[in-house]
């Protein structure tokens, strides 16, 4: 039970540092949402077939945020960058729909409310996540630099 | 209502699931707060809260074998996996990290493991 050398560049090992707590939360939701989406539109698609489908896309958006920040961690930010302001924009367009076109909603999404049903976690964690970014790339230009050359 | 008695049973036990989560979720913030390396006992917390869902899950399951059926069958077996299997991942996930975030992993397993045992008592 020895502890690991520090930072050995290995892409099969997670590095140390904030993106271990983001990448937890994205498996939270990824489990949340996913399993919500398939059990709505399994068993009662006709319901609600626009806010489960958005279901079912948040659930996609998380799956592909985790991989998103797991590149970043390991230097290669690109995909966060676009994904973290997809899932944002997603969270703000649908809560806002949610609100203000309630016949669209007969049942929720994961998004409606901006979240709400989730304790607002789905509107904060993107705001977190760029957050992180921002930091970790201004902490390491090079490793920008390195990627935009590869 | 006597089928449902076996799941009204574990409702204390849900509970002290819930209790316990919270308390494991609040060192492990601790940790990070004092920035320490993720202590060994912390660990040891987390694998007893998992041994509280695993029971939680066995009375749950035998409930629902001695016929108990809940509104929705889906949704329950779900929350029913999950409030086993969130706590085993995450400290898979950081097997051989002792650093000061791998603990804020444990505090949302945690309190996603104490979200799931809500919604399981909510969905019995």
């Amino acid at each position: 039970m020895t502890d690991p050398s520090p930072e050995t560049g290995s892409t099969l090992r997670p590095k140390r540092g904030p993106h271990l707590v983001l990448m937890a939360l994205y498996a939270l939701f990824i489990l949340a949402s996913g399993s919500r989406a398939i059990v709505q539109i399994a068993t009662k698609f006709h319901v609600a077939p626009l806010a489960y489908s958005l279901s079912a896309v948040a659930g996609v958006t998380y799956i592909v945020g985790w991989f998103a920040i797991r590149r970043a961690a390991h230097g290669k930010p690109r995909l966060a960058e676009v994904m973290l302001w997809v899932e944002l924009a997603g969270v703000v367009v649908v809560g806002t729909l949610s609100l203000v076109k309630k016949d669209w909603f007969p049942d929720a999404s994961v998004w409606s409310d901006y979240g709400g049903g989730y304790g607002w976690v789905p509107a904060v964690l993107p705001i977190v996540a760029l957050l992180w970014l921002h930091r970790t790339h201004e902490k390491s230009p090079e490793e920008g630099k390195k990627e935009a050359t590869a | 209502m006597v089928k449902d008695a076996p799941m009204s049973a574990l409702v204390p036990i849900a509970w002290i699931v819930v209790g316990y989560a919270v308390i494991v979720a609040a060192a492990a913030v601790l940790g990070m707060v004092l920035k320490a390396p993720r202590p060994r006992w912390l660990d040891q917390m987390a694998w007893m809260l998992e041994v509280l869902c695993v029971v939680l899950g066995l009375g749950a399951l035998g409930s629902l074998l001695q016929g108990h059926r809940p509104e929705s069958m889906s949704t329950h077996v779900g929350y029913l996996a999950a409030v086993v299997c969130i706590m085993p991942v995450a400290i898979g996930s950081i097997r051989g990290e002792r650093e000061t975030w791998s603990s804020g992993v444990l505090a949302v397993a945690a309190l996603g493991t104490a979200v799931v045992a809500v919604r399981l008592m909510m969905t019995r």
